[in-house]
């Protein structure tokens, strides 16, 4: 790898992730250069190439509805707009309540993206098992099913942002690492890298699951936590199921995507930041092997493909962080999506260009600000629906 | 294991018998080698291609259940064996049309993008084109659910060839009972040692608990039986493959490679074909020559042939074709002959045969160390990464042996390195002769020879990754548009994505990579093994769920 080409830039990005590079192309297109983006790894080697492609509006807090209804509405478009087919699938998604008090618990969610204008629906046994054939009998006593939520294929939107922000004369440094940015008078005023420093007056942090260690290079304490994922794939058959399935009391979910795959995962808590590996687990197989088969036990009979891992990068209110954080002028945040980056980010990176770009945005800053976690007041929304 | 005389089995609603010891396949192929499955996008027929239950050329449906290597399994008495993926029949399919309308390929990464309203349509069709099979049935399922077979052993070897039997013989001699899991389903017993044949070892994560903690690897029995071993030391004996080849239409049936010849013929069954086309020079091909010379018509090789196959040959009768490119095969459901032409120039040939046999290229199993975090090196000779290993065969990772030709040992080495480790697990208690045929690295001869066959003009199907019918040309188109490196280009097309788990495609990726991006092959990269070794039956690991530690520190 070579280092960058200029020597002085006006924005750098740190990342190529849907994030990094949905944001290097809102701000291209409103006019900045020239632009970095910077990574370390090779294109789709974080979250932005090993999630499951959910893209869901049902949401415990109202701005994550509407910016996901947005997303949603520009990955429908993405293949006119892009040149890419990401082959995103309105199927809808299915949450899964095992007892009443799992069902009361998804109502408020129900009624809240009612409020939005989404056609949410409460289902009964039946209902569930007409999206979901060959339910155990019992397994759930109803659900709630939004039909316009839908999976889409992650890689074809990596390649379709990398070329469209290209297009406009991005440039992308793949195999550069950066490790730190250089300030004066309290201001970013460089970035330092593995091949040498560069001046700009802004960076921005689409780090993922190693934003926490980025914003700690800069100085800043950061409450991000990396929490590693791990998913699978099992052999591809022929189409059976179409929505994305999750189970909220063991973040249990799966969906079958065009390649007639099932691809899913669960929560297996890890130990935080002890192993930052990308390995599978001995553990992981054997319980997502044991959760699907009984909730549909005729998957028993099918062969598990392959296994892997990826990092959540999580904050303390599952809300991700955009903006510019106030003890840095010039180092912004976009970074803290945990496990649903990939379905907001064409709506939540439209909010991070703006903020680069020194405009004011819909975004509430005690909702997604970077001072919500220094400041004297606590912030003010939680969403704790974290799943696939 | 007292097996039945003879199991009666449907297959495609005719009554069938297996004999004694015969796999679904080898009853097939007593009618000659069948046309079992189709491509995915293209539907092409297809056929067996490895004979090892790593292929995509013997899928069939058993009582419900999709997937099922014929290869690997044995019929019950009343199994229900149909073939699927062909409309209205496995002959005759309807939408092998595709391969004719898709002449430039199915462009599933640019095309179907419009017009809008035609989208769902569009998914339909392309999720029908996925997959092998129908979802399994309940009743299939409920079949194969059963209790963990839990093991807790001092020593597990994973393979029962030559090395690890050796290894095994050794340590009982000095006084260790090892466990040995075996894949195949036929294997002699060893005494003082426990054997699990069908048995496929297919994920050893890193030690749990540090150096003093103990392996805690997956298994599974055949068909579905899940199966935990917790082993304070593994010897991973797991051999090699023989690699695919690419040139057009190279994925016809009767295209075979050395492995497939060789199980198909055990135990002196006749081979399914009369006149094959042998492709390589080196230990592979001799054996192949010296069991089955009398149904090989013609012998091609990359580079030179030695003289020990020379004469071999020459007694034969075989005629020769050294330094020779294979370009094409002919032949729809069965190929018919290859196209050949010595190298530099040379005016092609047209060779009749009734099957192409590749030996030219053995590849190392090596998944296990790459699960368990073991340094691996690369040899440019086979093209592979090996496991870096000490005398006795110790890897990196404390307690995890490798030998055999996994870890680049050959031949009578293979029994030298199975009693090398034995003398160090004991301390020192078995003698052990000298290793005399570790082979050493040298050049790698494929990699000039694609760089020819690709520079002429090409037409027809050249097929990168069979299992997913990923084109060359489409990997050649992710070249152009700017994305290096062999993890990107698997995400970007697909190739070692399908059932194989990227066996017969990515070591030839890594080549052809190395060549279009202009830098060594280990600089496209690493190919990260993803666990599990083989598809391994949800079944099997739904069963294991109870008695896998949880992550530490949960
Ligand atoms: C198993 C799993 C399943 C998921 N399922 C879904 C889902 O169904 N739906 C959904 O919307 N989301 C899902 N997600 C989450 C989603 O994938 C992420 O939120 C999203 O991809 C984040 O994108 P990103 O660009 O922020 O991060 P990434 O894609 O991780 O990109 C960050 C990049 O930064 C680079 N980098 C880090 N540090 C440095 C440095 N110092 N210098 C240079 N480069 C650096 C890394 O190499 C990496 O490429 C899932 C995640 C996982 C792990
Ligand atoms: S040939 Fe099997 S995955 Fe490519």
């Amino acid at each position: 790898m070579n280092g960058p080409r200029r020597s002085e830039y006006a924005v750098a990005i740190v990342g190529a992730g849907i994030i990094g590079l949905f944001t290097a192309y809102h701000l291209a297109r409103a006019g900045v250069g020239p632009i970095l983006v910077l990574d370390r790894g090779f294109l789709s080697s974080g979250a932005s190439g090993r999630n499951g492609g959910g893209v869901r509006q049902q949401w415990e807090t109202r701005a994550t509805v509407r910016l996901a209804r947005e997303s949603v509405a520009s990955y429908r478009h993405f293949g006119r707009d892009f040149g890419y087919n990401i082959w995103f699938r309105q199927s809808g998604y299915l949450f899964l309540a095992e007892t009443n008090a799992d069902l009361d618990r998804l109502r408020p969610v129900h009624e809240l993206v009612r409020s939005e204008g989404l056609h949410s629906r409460v289902l009964d046994p039946h209902g569930v098992g007409r999206l979901v054939p060959g339910i155990a009998p019992g397994a759930v006593v109803g659900g709630t099913y939004l039909a316009t939520d839908g999976i889409l294929y992650p890689f074809p939107a990596v390649w379709g942002m990398y070329e469209a922000a290209r297009g406009l004369g991005v440039e992308m440094a793949l195999g550069l690492e950066a490790v730190g940015v250089a300030t004066r008078d309290g201001r970013v005023n460089g970035l330092r890298t593995s091949h040498g420093s560069i001046a700009t007056p802004k960076v921005v942090n689409a780090a993922g699951g190693w934003s926490g260690d980025f914003s700690g290079a800069a100085g800043l304490e950061v409450p991000n936590r990396a929490t590693r994922h791990e998913i699978l794939a099992t052999e591809p058959m022929k189409p059976f199921l179409d929505p994305m399935v999750v189970r909220p009391s063991d973040g249990l979910y799966f969906s079958q995507t065009m390649r007639g795959e099932i691809v899913g995962g669960l929560t297996l808590r890890h130990p935080p930041g002890a192993d930052r590996g990308m390995a599978s687990s001995a553990a992981f197989l054997p319980r997502m092997a044991s959760a699907l088969s009984r909730l549909i036990p005729r998957l028993g009979a099918l062969g598990v493909l392959r296994a892997w891992s990826g990092f959540y990068d999580d904050t303390p209110d599952g809300l991700p962080i955009i903006g510019e954080d106030p003890r840095l002028p010039g180092f912004y945040h976009a970074n803290g999506f945990g496990g649903h980056g990939f379905m907001l980010a064409p709506a939540a990176t439209r909010r991070v260009a703006r903020t680069v770009l020194g405009e004011r945005t819909d975004l509430d800053p005690s909702v997604f600000g970077p001072g919500r976690f220094t400041g004297p007041a606590p912030p003010s929304s939680v969403e704790r629906l974290q799943l696939g | 294991m007292v097996e039945p005389s003879g199991r009666r089995f449907s297959f495609e609603g005719r009554s069938r018998t297996a004999q004694p010891g015969e796999t679904l396949l080898d009853s097939l192929v007593r009618d000659g080698l069948p046309n079992l499955q189709r491509s995915p996008r293209y539907h092409r027929p297809r056929a067996p291609f490895c004979g090892i239950g790593q292929c995509t050329g013997c899928l069939v449906r058993v009582n419900g259940r999709p997937n099922v290597r014929a290869c690997r399994y044995l019929p019950l008495d009343g199994d229900r064996v149909v073939t699927e993926n062909a409309w209205p029949s496995r002959r005759f399919d309807l939408l092998a049309s595709f391969d004719v309308l898709f002449r430039n390929g199915i462009d599933t990464l640019h095309g179907f993008r419009r017009p809008a309203f035609a989208t769902p349509l569009f998914h339909r069709v392309v999720r029908r084109l996925a997959g092998y099979g129908q979802p399994p049935t309940g009743e299939s399922a409920a079949a194969l659910s059963g209790p963990p077979d839990v093991r807790e052993v001092d020593v597990a070897i994973v393979g029962a060839g030559r090395s690890g039997r050796a290894a095994a013989a050794a340590l009982v001699a000095a006084g260790v009972h090892p466990l040995i899991l075996e894949r195949r389903a036929e294997t002699p017993p060893l005494p003082g040692a426990v054997v699990l044949a069908a048995t496929t070892a297919t994920f050893l994560p890193p030690r749990t608990g540090g150096p003093e903690g103990t392996f805690e690897m997956l298994a599974y029995g055949e068909p579905a039986q899940g199966v935990l071993v917790r082993a304070r030391r593994v010897i991973a004996a797991t051999g090699s493959y023989d690699a695919s080849l690419l040139f057009e239409s190279n994925d016809r049936p009767g295209i075979l490679t050395g492995d497939a010849a060789l199980e198909l013929t055990r135990r002196g069954r006749p081979p399914p074909f009369h006149r094959a086309v042998l492709f390589g020079s080196g230990d592979r091909a001799r054996t192949l020559v010296e069991r089955l010379g009398d149904h090989v018509s013609a012998i091609v090789a990359p580079g030179e042939i030695p003289p020990e196959l020379v004469s071999a040959a020459t007694q034969a009768g075989i005629p020769l074709y050294p330094r020779s490119l294979l370009r094409t095969a002919q032949g729809r459901t069965r190929i018919r002959s290859v196209t050949v032409q010595s190298r530099g120039q040379g005016t092609p040939a047209t060779l009749e045969c009734d099957a192409l046999l590749l030996a030219h290229r053995r590849l190392p199993n090596g998944q296990l160390f790459f699960q368990a975090g073991a340094r691996m090196s690369w040899r440019a000779g086979t093209g592979a990464y090996y496991p870096v290993v000490g005398e006795d065969g110790a890897t990196s990772v404390p307690g995890l042996w490798a030998i055999g030709s996994a870890s680049a040992a050959l031949g009578a080495a293979s029994v030298g390195s199975g009693e090398r480790v034995a003398s160090a697990l004991t301390g020192g208690s078995v003698p052990v002769a000298p290793l005399d045929r570790v082979r050493p690295d040298g050049p790698n001869e494929l990699e000039g020879y694609y760089r020819e066959l690709l520079r002429a003009p090409r037409t027809g199907r050249w097929i990168a990754c069979p299992c997913e019918d990923v084109l060359l040309g489409e990997v050649e188109e992710a070249t152009r548009n700017g994305y290096r490196g062999i993890e990107v280009v698997k995400r970007y097309t697909g190739l070692g994505t399908g059932l194989c788990q990227g066996r017969y495609c990515l070591p030839d990726g890594l080549l052809l990579l190395s060549i279009a991006e202009g830098r060594p092959p280990t600089e496209v990269g690493y190919i990260t093994q993803r666990p599990p070794v083989h598809p391994t039956p949800l079944a099997a690991l739904a069963a294991l769920d109870a008695s896998v530690s949880a992550p530490e520190g949960s």
